[in-house]
């Protein structure tokens, strides 16, 4: 399982993008250690510049009580607003772009000649898809711990205030991609089509942006209702767990609920499952 | 009794189409045995069902029924490829590795030791000519440099049992000779070789056992000697057979060369027949030079075959 896994990270490695995206992640922290200044006075922000720009001191970020989130120093609200910004670009963008980069990884594996060579050595095919998988969690947690480490890193040095629970956004980001890697695994497997398996997932973004309208689901009559909440469970609750779960963790609040999360994982589970019993059955 | 290194019993291959309305029999049931330090040869038009059959062996495709063994190890089992090389037709190896690379990552998955794979990819690139172009990446390699790779490939786990799907395919002659003397060297070292080509006449050179596949069905196996040895027809060259001698058994092919001899085809029903006929014409004051079984060869054979399987 190594070889195959040792092989994935050598095609990530080879692929441009996601050296690219090694290069945003460092640009990002350079730019944040270089460009933020701020003054700071026994524990407290007494001033904050961006480029050489003044920031507003005002802080917004509250609990349901009003009172501000996790402490009441300006300074940790400006450096929970600054990682609650790094998280959310990770997850809303950072996933997008990860999906594009990875998403050809087990098409390419299942091609004539390939996957030939692959199935004719000593392995299990579970091995062989694991192994896979396994190439393409390691890159990508690496790529996400690279760069919400630097930019914790940078901020806790930068303010002195450690904030561990930032790093936290680390697992349920990789998590999320994993959980929509599911469906581009069992795509794959099934019809050996990249492009196909990149739009049932972008496909499954947007009803995931149309299912979490709340008012939707009482609005609309059965038995279209029960479609709409019926997919809304069982789908993976992507803008749920981005808009609501991801900054919660962030600022240290209790997170309201985590069945978004826990039904999305249960999805990726499943979908995987899928993935590997079709896997192991096929014909090639 | 040399043991087996494939044995074949029922296997079987259909595929159904998308709403199971239509089978495809790519293979029928067969039995088959392979022996240990055999090469053997497997031919058949396109379509026989030949890389259905080493599919089905390599675990690659899954039997619709029968059953198979590699050295006695079920196919079904990732166990029974441990001794395994494979090349496969149309390989594609990831573009971005070099070819020293390749072999290293694929020895890799077949469980062979750092040291080995070091030792071993020095020494087989060296075997097929690529050691100048090792530190290359494999996009940059031409088709007969890819097959040599894969062929390195398929030997880096020290196998008992390969199999070569079109070994010689996009080899220019001189490489095809090279790999031609590969494969009886690998047999001298006691390897078992199962050779899937549409070359007949290197199958018929090296391959100790041929069989021929016809739309999924076995219609022919056996040595290459048996398979090419015309029943009840020899080749004899001696001196004129005077006319009155030549009968019904026996016909002219090529008259007298100037060594005074001439070719003639004998029809004998079997070896007591024959003799009678040779005394007859020694008798008749024939002086006798040679007497052969005649042999067609492979090529015509498969011809034959094929086109008789048809009717």
């Amino acid at each position: 399982m190594i070889g195959v896994l040792l092989l994935t990270i050598r095609e990530l490695r080879a692929k441009k993008i996601i050296l690219g995206l090694f290069g945003v992640a460092t640009l990002v922290w350079v730019v944040l250690a270089l460009a933020l200044r701020l003054d700071v006075i026994e524990g407290s922000l007494a001033g904050a510049r961006l480029f050489g720009e003044e920031m507003s001191g005002d802080s917004d970020l509250t609990d349901e009580l009003g009172e501000p989130a996790l402490g009441n120093s300006l300074l940790e609200t400006f450096v929970f607003g600054a990682e609650m910004f790094a998280a959310g670009a990770a997850y809303w963008v950072g996933i997008l772009l990860a999906l594009f980069a990875t998403g050809g990884l087990i098409a390419s594996m299942l091609q004539q000649g390939q996957v030939d060579l692959l199935l004719t050595k000593p392995l299990s095919r579970s091995k062989i898809l694991a192994g896979r998988l396994l190439g393409v969690s390691v890159v990508m947690l690496a790529l996400l711990t690279y760069l919400l480490g630097a930019v914790w890193l940078v901020m806790s040095i930068k303010t002195g205030i450690w904030n561990p629970r930032f790093l936290l956004a680390i697992s349920v980001v990789f998590v999320m991609f994993m959980v929509l890697y599911s469906l581009i695994s069992l795509t794959s497997v099934w019809t050996g089509s990249t492009p196909l398996s990149l739009i049932l997932t972008f496909g499954l973004l947007f009803a995931s942006l149309i299912l979490a309208i709340k008012p939707l689901h009482e609005q609309i009559t059965q038995p279209g209702r029960s479609i709409v909440v019926g997919l809304y469970n069982i789908l993976p609750k992507f803008v749920d767990v981005g808009a609501h779960i991801v900054p919660q963790l962030v600022v240290g609040e209790t997170v309201e609920s985590w069945f978004p999360f826990v039904s999305s994982l249960a999805f990726g589970v499943v979908a995987y499952a899928l993935a590997f019993r079709l896997f192991q059955r096929k014909d090639f | 009794m040399p043991a087996s290194a494939i044995s074949v019993k029922g296997l079987s291959k259909t595929y159904n189409s998308a709403f199971g309305k239509q089978e495809v029999h790519a293979l029928r049931p067969l039995d088959l045995t392979v022996n240990e330090g055999e090469i053997f040869g497997l031919l058949g038009p396109n379509g026989a069902g030949k890389t259905t059959l080493v599919k089905l062996l390599l675990g690659i495709v899954h039997p619709t029924e029968g059953s198979g063994e590699l050295f006695g190890i079920s196919i079904r089992s990732p166990e029974a490829r441990k001794a395994v090389g494979f090349l496969p037709e149309n390989h594609r190896f990831p573009e971005f590795l070099t070819g020293r690379e390749t072999l290293d990552l694929y020895a890799r998955m077949s469980g062979t030791t750092d040291m080995d794979r070091a030792n071993k990819s020095e020494e087989l690139l060296e075997r097929v000519r690529l050691t100048g172009s090792a530190h290359r990446r494999v996009k940059t390699y031409s088709k007969g440099m890819m097959q040599r790779l894969g062929i390195a490939q398929a030997l880096m786990s020290n196998p008992k049992l390969v199999f070569l799907d079109e070994p010689t395919d996009g080899v220019d002659p001189v490489g095809r000779r090279e790999i031609r003397d590969l494969l009886l060297e690998l047999k001298a070292e006691g390897v078992t070789l199962f050779l899937n080509s549409h070359l007949l006449s290197e199958i018929e050179r090296v391959c100790t056992r041929v069989a021929i596949l016809k739309e999924g069905r076995l219609v022919r196996e056996g040595t290459v000697e048996e398979l090419t040895t015309q029943d009840r027809i020899w080749r004899l060259r001696s001196t004129p057979i005077p006319d009155q001698s030549l009968g019904d058994h026996a016909h002219l092919v090529s008259d007298a060369q100037s060594n005074g001899l001439s070719e003639y085809r004998l029809h004998a029903a079997d070896r007591t027949a024959l003799n009678a006929s040779l005394d007859h014409l020694r008798l008749a004051g024939v002086e006798i030079e040679s007497v052969e079984p005649l042999r067609q060869s492979l090529e015509e054979l498969f011809i034959d075959v094929v086109e008789d399987a048809s009717t």
